[in-house]
């Protein structure tokens, strides 16, 4: 693989190539140059996973025509065509060398560190909201439980920003997390469940099911369960598979344009016939 | 579209335990009648609903601090 990198650095088919490089023993994401060719032997392949294609996303957003080269797990992949769909990334600059992923019947050997959920607390588990509980777990608690659950993990939120700002697919320039009419922006805490609801909407048809979200998340909020909920709605209600193919058109629930200015009123016309 | 992004809405509502709460109806402004159904049935579905849950979250949320400041205490020796 280090040959194939090396190789592809040398001849122009790639100008960077991002993948992981372990530095003072942490393994960090990394971006390789032709520059710097020898450090290629470097190139670490790890449980350690971040969203590399959002650095490729702002490179792009610098220096259009750079052509990149990345580490692709299956969630990786998933992200690069959501991206694609949104014409954040042009596929024909973007080359991915494939790694191995989550386990299954084809792929035996997994590379994640997902695969290890970290186990969660009594207390959570008695009045919150268990990070390794599958959907339908959660949906058989009855009504007022699952509220007092949810409510208790959001309330723990301390308005990092952090899912956000990890999360692969978020790239809108103007965030409605920090419009100061949607959820206001500043003083600590967020509105719950405001916050998590809106930023919920908006991974309807985004969402790639990384769980970087969950995984970045300082106070443990079961964000990955809370949008593969909506995952699953945009799947039973519009029969889409976010990030499964770029043969399918970009989805949106929310419109093109959003204005909350208010329109002036026009005053009304007193037709005087005197 | 609006259907749609209702629907989802709703499902999404549905999943923290707040279902129920939000509803969507066509109504032509010659339809007075169906106008005042509407609005006549949501409106009881609401009160048979109860108060908004979210209202008493500040509350919960001291009971619950005191709650494990108490279950703390009782772990710790005095």
């Amino acid at each position: 693989m280090n040959n194939k990198v090396k190789a592809w650095l040398e001849d122009g088919t790639i100008d960077v190539f991002l993948g992981y490089k372990e530095v003072d023993h942490h393994p960090l994401p990394y971006c390789f140059t032709k520059e710097r060719l020898d450090e290629v032997d470097d190139l670490l392949l790890s449980p350690a996973r971040y969203s590399l294609e959002k650095i490729a996303t702002h490179m792009t957003d610098e220096e259009p025509d750079i052509k990149i080269g990345m580490l692709a797990r299956d969630c990786n992949s998933r992200a690069l065509n959501v991206l694609y769909l949104w014409n954040q990334l042009n596929p024909d600059n973007v080359r991915t060398v494939n790694v191995n992923c989550c386990p299954s019947r084809l792929k035996e050997h997994g590379d994640c560190s997902y695969l290890e959920p970290e186990t969660v607390g009594a207390y959570k588990r008695r009045v919150g909201v268990d990070n390794n509980l599958a959907l339908k777990d959660v949906e058989a608690y009855d009504e007022t439980e699952r509220l007092d659950r949810w409510m208790y993990e959001f309330q723990k939120c301390i308005k990092c920003y952090g899912c956000r700002n990890i999360c692969p697919v978020c790239f809108c320039k103007e965030c409605s997390l920090e419009h100061d009419e949607l959820v206001r922006t500043g003083p600590l805490l967020p509105d719950v469940p405001v916050f998590h609801m809106v930023r919920a909407v908006h991974m309807a048809g985004r969402c790639i099911d990384c769980g970087l979200c969950e995984a970045a998340c300082p106070m443990d909020i079961p964000l990955r369960l809370l949008y593969q909920k909506v995952n699953q709605i945009v799947m039973d209600l519009f029969d889409y598979k976010t990030g499964t193919s770029v043969e399918q058109p970009p989805f949106s629930i929310l419109g093109d344009t959003v204005t909350l200015e208010p329109k002036p009123i026009e005053p009304l016309k007193v037709i005087n016939n005197e | 579209m609006t259907v749609k992004r209702i629907t989802f809405l709703q499902e999404l509502l549905g999943l923290l335990g707040l279902g129920g709460r939000l509803g969507l109806s066509w109504i032509s402004s010659a339809e007075a009648q169906k106008f005042v159904q509407v609005v006549t049935d949501f409106t009881q579905k609401i009160k048979s609903l109860g108060p908004n849950p979210l209202s008493a979250f500040p509350e919960k949320r001291k009971a619950a601090a005191a709650g494990l400041l108490l279950e703390q205490s009782s772990v710790m020796p005095a």
